[in-house]
């Protein structure tokens, strides 16, 4: 090891099933139980619907859907709230981790063999001691919800 | 002494405002308009910021204003300014809002060479004022005596604020300005000396002594004698005598008194005189944040409000009611004005662009003319902002690749000068703003193949599109159409950045155009106003919002009620007679989860009548709950694709309310095929309309069969349903009596061998009415089933029966298509025996038979092939020899190879390759072929279609497969043919 200090990153950690997965700290916005989901016809199934966060509207989407591993669960009781394109989305979990300071040089891309549900969501994974942390890519998430404007040129 | 930058910020903002004043006064000048109003402007302008930014130690702009002032003044008494030296004075306007950003400006007081004779000779005759700036000056005087006069009241009752001797100052100083102008000299000495006099006291270190102030009030009593006796027209001498010993009197009096402080003398000139303050009086600058905080602020004002008014539902307190009653008032009325604050009329930015054509104009050698109508058209602050470099751009763009050059108008027989011509106006709760010019317009083959070079489509997709579809790939990201990137346009803000802006702020923008004659651009852009009347509704469990601008009644149909007020299904969708007129209904619940059923529920129904560009629907919804104003909160993109969406909002009790987009319900629900205005408000409602118009829609029915039966619907006239006792005899024949006429009924079943199914008197029966040869008929089925709407072509199978066109070999299951008219043949062969056209003919038209002595030769052209095969059936069965082509491009080709002559070619509008527009050019062009009658037969029949047809060439314009208009038309071209021949 080196002498130099090692570079760290701040996580806000949350489950879905036996999985943990991270959000870069500085994107999160807060961190609640469930509210009354108004949901929205039409729209793809990962849209679970839009809650009222305190008078402002946040898009609710089920990361289960989003990821094409399931569909809601029972166990589903907190939602992240972060900012997307200036728009508030709340991403809803399990139950939440702790906000954990991890290494950079635990960092590792996503190992080609994830399904690519899940992949294309995914910055990377962290080595932690007992488990790994899946970050969350919220870029991807954002081109997910802003489908490209050029119908016409299909 | 140094100035904050706020000071300096409001000397920006004044400057800018005087030298857009200025720059449009000149701009008027240019165009001929009075000169001394407009002179004035201008001057102004120069001279309050020379004055305003002397003050202020800007020293550059000072000077450079300076000389556009002398320069200017030049021209005072000459009447007019020349077209080199209002060149010089835009120039220079430019050259100070330069220096305003803080640029380095070395500017050329010189104008451009031009044939000017001697611009410096002055004239020494009298000057021309014209009568209304004189009374208008003279006004402005007499008020500020008035000022004055009690200015000098509050000195000299010991009222020595420094307002007070800068209210002086300020108004000696603009009626000092103003007289010279006018060439009144001795007023404004008059002035001059009044100022002159009071300077020593302006540092406030001493006060006016009374034998000053005595002087002045004389001095503003000789002012108000001279302005009357101007105003009669009536030489004063005597007062201009006085005048002069005043003024003389004061400058001793000023030297008497003189201190220290008022050794410089250009001080009195840098008091900025402000106009602009007598004429806008009780407006204030507000900087925008603070608005927007407000408006924010508002928008959560109002959701309380709305909180307020639903807990006073429950509540019986007639103290709190009456409360919750005003702050209802009181909040609606602090939003209304809240709202006109942001408010800003669209001239504001179009005003501009005058000034834009003209440089341009001259920049590319044309002759561009700007109209802009609708200038008064109000906008949001901040959307105007938004749509003002993508209006800019477009402008632009239509001077620089829109207007030709002057030769190449001349030489196509155009006006010499171009024209621009933006329009504003509301519409649906929107403001529209066209662009449009008549300059050369757009080549749709030119777009094509720039697209496929530049990779942006496929030959095969470009092969593809539509008309519409390829204009908008100039909004197509890295797609411009100058061939040289030239200074004006094609700076790397493509038209595509002009779209996402646009669509960025929910407005829309399509482009048409037509080579050689124009282009025109139409933006749709919200009136955003965050906060909007809507009504509340429940549906499927949900509530949704509508805007109130979109809705146009409430009606609420008793569907147990009397037979013609309630929903009917009329081609197997619901529709309502709205006071005698069709209202198309959509049921809210099935569009929102993409059902197809349309049924409708046997209780009370409400409608919604909601506006649409395509016209007015009746939406279909579960319940009606409320008006409310709601405040529009922003969905996320991919929430605004899905269209019905245009946001949403937390109503009174918390929960949240998606607001309905009526005009993408509209579009969901697939209205608009007869458009009100116009038939393709956007590409992705062409693209629906191209595939619906190729599609064939089908009527399914039962019969006493287990394959379903279908006929296409274009034959049915309607539907109808009756009750078996209705049913009465005319010899064997059995019938209805069907409004003032008798309806003959026929079985379907019996014709196709069928058994009949059992009935009792009081069961009802469904009839498809179908109208031939002006005469209608009952086709009897056991169940009317649905619509079908099918691209799957027809296949004519092993069939041998007439009375079946083929099969239809849908996904689910296969369905027999029948040919009604050949069903009614058969029931009535004594009226159809000889030939099936006589009738139909003779009905339809009147026309003469021509039809039968030779067999005439048709080419038919249409790409369908469940089309090809029922018009030749058609058309075969009065006689007449068909050849077929797949398409436009085919059709040429046989017309070119094959030695047959043809008497006429029949064509569809919508074919790949080669449409069928393109065909008729393409005939109509053709040396040997351009006599050939030329008919079209197109599921588009549209009016705007129709014209187009026309104009392409064609004859005749048919609605597609109404066999007895077909045949009519057909006749009545040949023999006119003949008659020509």
């Amino acid at each position: 090891m080196s002498g130099a200090p090692t570079l760290t990153e701040q996580f806000t950690t949350f489950y879905i099933g036996p999985d943990l997965f991270g959000i870069e700290v500085m994107k999160t916005q807060e961190v609640t139980g469930t509210h009354p989901i108004m949901p929205v016809p039409l729209a793809p199934d990962f849209v679970r619907g839009l809650i009222n966060l305190r008078g402002q509207i946040a898009t609710a989407l089920g990361l289960r859907e989003l990821f094409g591993t399931g569909t809601p669960d029972p166990a589903e009781q907190m939602s992240v709230v972060c900012k997307v394109d200036g728009n508030l989305v709340s991403l809803i979990v399990d139950s939440i981790g702790d906000v954990v300071e991890v290494a950079r040089d635990r960092f590792e891309m996503p190992p080609e063999t994830l399904p690519p549900g899940i992949k294309r969501f995914v910055k990377g994974v962290y080595k932690m001691n007992q488990e790994f942390l899946t970050i969350i890519d919220l870029d991807s998430v954002s081109r997910e919800l802003s489908p490209a404007l050029d119908a016409s040129t299909h | 002494m140094s100035y904050s930058e706020q000071d300096l910020q409001e000397l920006k903002a004044e400057s800018l405002e005087l030298l857009d004043a200025a720059e449009k006064s000149l701009l008027a000048l240019d165009q001929g308009a009075d000169f001394s109003p407009n002179f004035d402007s201008v001057f102004r302008a120069f001279h309050n910021i020379k004055g305003a930014s002397g003050m202020m130690e800007q020293t550059r702009l000072e000077s450079h204003t300076h000389q556009l002032e002398s320069l200017l003044m030049e021209f005072k008494t000459k009447g007019s300014i020349p077209k080199n030296y209002l060149n010089l004075f835009l120039r220079g306007i430019d050259a100070s809002r330069a220096i305003l950003d803080g640029g380095e400006v070395s500017f050329n007081f010189n104008p451009d060479p031009a044939p000017l004779v001697n611009p410096f000779k002055k004239e020494t005759s009298e000057p021309v004022i014209p009568e209304s700036a004189l009374l208008e000056f003279l006004s402005e005087c007499e008020e500020i005596a008035e000022r004055i006069s009690k200015s000098l009241l509050n000195l000299e009752s010991g009222n020595h604020h420094p307002e007070t001797l800068n209210d002086f100052f300020r108004d000696a100083h603009s009626l000092k300005g103003s007289s010279y102008l006018f060439n009144f000299t001795k007023l404004g000495d008059l002035a001059h000396g009044m100022e002159s006099s009071l300077e020593p006291f302006r540092n406030g270190d001493s006060v006016p002594p009374k034998q000053i102030l005595d002087l002045l009030f004389q001095n503003v009593k000789c002012m108000e004698s001279m302005i009357g006796s101007l105003r009669s027209k009536l030489p004063a001498p005597e007062l201009e005598a006085l005048a002069s010993e005043l003024s003389g009197a004061l400058i001793r009096n000023e030297a008497a008194v003189a201190r220290s402080p008022a050794q410089n003398p250009g001080a009195a000139q840098s008091i900025p005189s402000k106009e602009k303050e007598t004429e806008g009086a009780g407006t204030i600058r507000v900087p925008v944040d603070l608005l927007d905080n407000l408006m924010t602020l508002m928008g959560e004002m109002v959701l309380v409000r709305n909180q307020v008014l639903q807990f006073s539902n429950q509540s019986e307190d007639p103290g709190f009611l009456s409360m919750s009653k005003r702050l209802n008032v009181v909040t609606s009325e602090i939003q209304g004005e809240m709202m006109k604050t942001r408010m800003q009329p669209i001239g504001n930015i179009t005003g501009k662009f005058t000034r834009v054509v003209r440089d341009l104009s001259q920049e590319l050698n044309k002759n561009i003319h700007l109209t802009t109508i609708g200038a008064e058209t109000e906008l949001d602050k901040s959307l105007l902002e938004a749509i003002k470099d993508p209006l800019t751009h477009i402008v632009r763009n239509s001077c620089d690749h829109g207007i030709e050059s002057p030769e190449a108008r001349r030489s196509s027989g155009k006006p010499e000068t171009g024209s621009i011509t933006i329009k504003a106006y509301h519409e649906g709760g929107q403001v529209v703003i066209d662009v449009q010019d008549d300059g050369k317009g757009l080549h749709p083959e030119v777009l094509l193949r720039k697209a496929t070079e530049k990779g942006i489509l496929t030959q095969a997709q470009a092969a593809k599109l539509t008309e519409k579809e390829t204009f908008n790939l100039i909004f197509a990201p890295g797609f411009s159409t100058a061939a040289a990137i030239t200074n004006v346009s094609g700076r790397g803000v493509g038209m595509d950045v002009v779209r996402t802006n646009i669509e960025r702020i929910g407005g829309t923008i399509e482009l048409s155009s037509k080579p050689g004659s124009g282009t025109a651009i139409k933006m749709r852009i919200p009136l955003t106003l965050a906060i909007v009347p809507a009504l509340t509704v429940k549906s499927g469990g949900s509530t949704y919002a509508i805007p109130q601008v979109k809705l146009e009644e409430l009606v609420r149909v008793d569907q147990s009620g009397a037979s013609n007020n309630r929903i009917e299904i009329l081609h197997g969708t619901p529709v309502y007679r709205l006071r005698g007129n069709i209202l198309p209904l959509l049921n809210l619940n099935s569009v929102l989860t993409r059902s197809a059923s349309n049924r409708v529920s046997q209780e009370n129904v409400n409608i919604a009548v909601l506006d649409s560009e395509q016209g007015s629907f009746g939406l279909i919804i579960d319940e009606v709950q409320d008006t409310a104003d709601i405040v529009v909160k922003p969905i996320n993109r991919l929430l605004k694709t899905l269209q019905v969406y245009s946001g949403a909002t937390i109503l009174g009790d918390g929960s949240v309310a998606l607001i309905l987009d009526v005009q993408g319900l509209a579009k969901a629900g697939k209205l608009g095929s007869r458009s009100r205005e116009n038939p393709e408000a956007n590409p992705m409602e062409a693209e629906a309309a191209r595939a619906r118009s190729e599609r064939q829609d089908f009527l399914l029915f039962g019969l006493s069969s287990p394959t379903k039966h279908a006929i296409p619907l274009s034959y049915v006239n309607r539907l109808e349903e009756f009750k078996c006792n209705a049913v009465e005899y005319s010899g064997t024949q059995r019938v209805i009596r069907y409004g003032s006429s008798i309806l003959p009924l026929i079985s379907a079943n019996r014709h196709l061998g069928y058994s009949e199914p059992s009935k009792d008197p009081g069961d009802p029966f469904s009839v498809i009415v179908i109208q031939r040869a002006g005469t209608t008929y009952g086709i009897e089925v056991n169940e009317i089933i649905d619509t079908l709407s099918t691209q799957e072509d027809l296949d004519p199978g092993l069939i041998s029966d007439s009375c079946i066109f083929g099969n239809l070999n849908t996904k689910e299951e296969l369905v027999v298509v029948l040919d009604p008219f050949e069903i009614i043949s058969r029931e009535f062969p004594q009226f159809f025996k000889k030939s099936s056209t006589d009738e139909d003919n003779t009905a339809q038209t009147g026309g003469d038979r021509t039809i039968t002595n030779r067999p005439l030769k048709i080419l038919l052209v249409e790409d369908t092939a469940f089309f090809r095969k029922a018009i030749r059936i058609v058309l075969e069965k009065s006689g007449i020899e068909v050849h077929a082509a797949n398409d436009g491009q085919d059709a040429i080709e046989i017309l070119n190879k094959r030695n047959t002559i043809f008497d006429m070619v029949i064509s569809d509008i919508e074919m790949p390759r080669m449409n069928g527009f393109q065909l008729a050019e393409a005939i109509r062009q053709h040396p040997e072929h351009r006599r050939l009658p030329l008919l079209a037969v197109s599921s588009r029949a549209d009016r705007d279609y129709m014209m187009e047809g026309k104009k392409a060439g064609f004859d005749i314009y048919l609605e597609k497969l109404k066999p007895n208009l077909l045949l009519g038309a057909i006749s009545e071209l040949t023999s006119k043919n003949r008659s020509a021949a």
